[in-house]
């Protein structure tokens, strides 16, 4: 099967009839990993991948907020620009090693069972992204390890940084065509585009953004790899600059981006763990390609005027950083008419769901902190006003920044957290440890209110961002970066957590009951679902299709069903 | 938990819903057009943002003895613009189930894209722009290259769409990827049209 064809016949990597776990079939061998081609088992690959490196960003996130803490001596790193590298590698791991393939993978593996495809759109082509960006974010940290990336001191290993990065940019973005694809083209009959069930609409948005978005990045490399290789950036020092390739989407709005997907699992988890799915459907499918457009779309446009520096001093990007506040609010206003009608079940998804609703909210509103130096300047400019401000609010180079950073990470984490533990049961056949995913999702939203708070606080003390070798720290900021530092250790925790919970679940652990139901398609395919997700499937008459008349289960199914499940109320 | 499903008690008499054939292979090109748009754009743009600051300095550009020529540009303009005529000309004979015309048209495209890039690559021998000149010179390269690299895909992606119709895919009533290639083929067509203005008509 080439690349470009989408056809579900393919039995490689998967197990018809098993239960789908890692260990539990004698048919999953290596070879039908490698070429697999159904998007569960890509899906599956996908996850763990990411959240392994998700893991290994937040330990060197935190071996880098540990050194931010004492400037006097960089004790790690030999200087700035080791630093710089210490704090890239970890940002990079962050964003392209785990946050953006985490919500990959739920979307290859949960897109075709919500809007009824039988297959992902180029599945072959999702599994060569895959390998593809495996080899590539590799290479990233084997360019690191030898002198390369932003600050880096090997001219030859700088340009493989940005030769591995790209790589790993391209793999993540053609896995997003074939995500995109398959919303806007491989929908069941009846499924209009304003019935997709929200978490898929999210995905969609995502990928989108990410289509719009990720070239920038990969432009930005190539100039990167030729600027170097052509000796225009000929020692580390003059290389430290390049942690602004990442920029576009590590900083608000843009970092919104990443809270387009967590949102929307969000939503899906409130609506099917309340039991209420949310009412006003469409306003927020509406709400959160809002989110993406303004948040993403203005950020875009401004970028190329920010010199590579961070600047509020725009009023396009002002204007996006106020705008972003209103559909997140929104958005969780319409789902909190699910949680105060609905009942409350206090399950993973659901809290760590709402607790990731609310960590975009506060990130998304200190960052208009940001915008108030600026606005008190265009007032006194062109009102004749005389405002002035007791404290610097020049937040550009602070670790303002980080602070912001770090609460859409957290949000982010939570996000996938919510996703995974939501639809587990359809990934591995297997619930995870709820317990554990509670603690798990404590953690996260401690992680990262704690390292947000710091690093708001340290930036208004005037911490700076990237900081030299014994840079005097401003009155206080050491304590906050003693903070933030505790923030990103509880995240850490969060990752480890995580992976433990999913390598229960992967080799066995757990319950094999379907512990809740929903009403969008994915919940009517046993777990995991078969080769082909469906044998056929009625037109689709509304935005909850399980609740419409075709889809109805009859007393007897249900009867036999729910005798082995938690609670039959909770079917839908 | 059992097999049984919600699907698998629907009542005999629900309406099934028809198994079409998605448009994916053309939704594909679409986005991958996007997105291809969007990194060249972004590559412009970073090459005007910095030759705006060079003219900010007062300093000139091109930089004093490069030779930026028109007239090969432009010939690769009318070069790309013929096969993106010759491309029309290949979707319409295929709505027709005109094979003979098919192969005919998309062979000249092809012919007509390997024009173009031996075109570029003489361009790039007289230009007399050393790499290491300026930082800004690295920026044309880059440009011009990525658009050459993007030629190049969009080739593969004829000439592999061409071979299946050789073996007997695609007709009048499946013309999904021919319409693909096409929409490829004009979206490299347009980004050089970008190009050709931003780098060689105002420099």
């Amino acid at each position: 099967m080439a690349l470009t064809e989408t056809r579900h016949d393919s039995t490689a990597g998967h197990a018809e009839g098993s239960p789908g776990g890692l260990s539990d079939s004698p048919l999953v061998t290596l070879d039908a990993y490698f070429g697999a081609g159904d998007h569960k088992v890509v899906g599956r690959l996908w996850l763990l991948g990411s959240v392994l490196f998700l893991l290994a960003g937040a330990v060197i996130s935190l071996v880098a907020a540990a050194e931010h803490t004492d400037l006097g001596a960089f004790t790690i790193s030999d200087d700035a620009a080791g630093f710089a590298q210490l704090w890239s590698l970890g940002r990079d791991l962050l964003i392209f090693g785990g946050l953006i393939p985490m919500f990959v993978a739920l979307a290859i593996y949960v897109v075709p069972l919500q809007v009824g495809s039988f297959s992902l759109a180029f599945p072959r082509g999702a599994a060569a992204a895959f390998w593809t960006w495996l080899v590539g974010i590799i290479l990233v940290i084997v360019s690191y390890a030898a002198g390369g990336g932003p600050g880096g001191w090997s001219t030859d290993h700088v340009v493989m940084w940005a030769a591995a990065l790209g790589f790993v940019v391209l793999a993540l973005l053609w896995a997003m065509v074939c995500i995109a694809s398959t919303v806007l083209g491989a929908r069941t009959a009846g499924m209009d585009l304003d019935r997709v069930p929200v978490a898929s609409w999210g995905f969609l948005v995502f990928s989108l953004g990410g289509l719009f978005s990720l070239p920038l990045v990969v432009a930005q490399l190539v100039l990167a790899y030729l600027d170097v290789k052509h000796g225009f950036l000929p020692d580390e020092t003059s290389r430290i600059p390049l942690v602004g390739v990442t920029d576009s989407v590590s900083l608000a709005p843009g970092l919104y981006w990443l809270g387009v997907p967590a949102l929307a699992i969000a939503v899906e988890a409130i609506g099917v763990h309340t039991g209420r799915p949310v009412r006003f459907h469409r306003p927020v499918l509406a709400l959160l390609g809002l989110l993406g457009v303004v948040a993403y779309g203005a950020d875009m446009f401004t970028f190329a005027s920010r010199g590579r520096q961070i600047a509020f001093d725009n009023g396009l990007l002002v204007a996006a950083l106020i705008a972003s506040v209103l559909p997140v609010l929104a958005t969780l206003g319409l789902a909190g008419d699910s949680l105060r009608t609905g009942a409350l079940r206090l399950r993973t998804p659901l809290v760590a769901g709402l607790l990731s609703g609310l960590l975009l909210l506060s990130g998304a509103a200190a960052a208009l902190l940001g915008v108030i130096w600026p606005i008190v300047g265009f007032l006194n400019k062109n009102f004749d006003t005389d405002l002035s401000l007791d404290v610097s609010l020049d937040l550009a180079a602070t670790t303002f920044h980080e602070g912001i950073f770090g609460l859409i990470v957290g949000a982010a984490v939570l996000g996938g957290i919510a996703g995974i533990h939501h639809w587990a049961h359809k990934i591995w056949g297997r619930s995870l440890d709820d317990r554990l995913g509670l603690t798990t999702s404590l953690a996260a939203a401690g992680g990262g209110l704690v390292w947000g708070v710091g690093g708001i606080i340290a930036g208004f003390l005037g911490q700076v961002r990237l900081p030299n070798v014994g840079e005097t720290i401003p009155d206080g900021a050491e304590a906050m970066n003693g903070v933030s530092t505790a923030g990103v250790a509880l995240l850490t925790l969060a990752a480890l957590l995580l992976l433990a919970n999913i390598g229960k679940a992967a080799t066995g652990s757990g319950s094999a009951n379907e512990p809740w139901q929903g009403l969008s398609l994915e919940w009517a395919t046993p777990s995991p679902p078969p080769l082909s997700n469906f044998a056929a499937l009625p037109v689709v008459r509304s935005a909850t299709p399980l609740a419409d008349p075709e889809f109805l289960i009859p007393a007897s199914a249900v009867a036999t069903d729910a005798a082995t499940t938690a609670s039959p109320t909770e079917h839908a | 938990m059992t097999d049984i499903t919600p699907f698998d008690a629907i009542p005999d008499q629900a309406p099934l819903a028809p198994r079409s054939k998605p448009r994916l292979l053309l939704i594909g090109t679409s986005l991958v057009s996007l997105a291809v748009t969007m990194g060249f754009a972004g590559l412009v743009g970073f090459y005007l943002s910095s030759r705006a600051d060079v003219l900010r300095t007062g300093e000139p550009w091109p930089p004093k003895g490069v030779e930026v020529p028109l007239t090969q540009p432009n010939m690769m303009m009318f070069t790309l613009v013929f096969s993106a005529a010759t491309m029309a000309w290949a979707l319409q004979a295929m709505r027709n189930d005109d094979r003979p015309n098919f192969h005919i048209a998309a062979g000249l495209s092809l012919f007509l894209g390997f024009a173009f890039l031996a075109q570029t690559a003489y361009l790039l021998t007289i230009m007399e722009l050393e790499v290491a000149a300026s930082p800004r010179a690295p920026l044309i390269y880059a440009v011009i290259g990525t658009h050459m690299v993007l030629q190049v895909a969009a080739m593969a992606y004829l000439a592999g769409m061409a071979l299946r119709a050789f073996g007997g895919e695609y007709s009048a009533k499946d013309l999904e990827g021919v319409y693909g290639v096409a929409m490829f083929w004009y979206t490299t067509v347009g980004l050089y049209l970008v190009l050709w203005y931003a780098i060689y008509i105002t420099k």
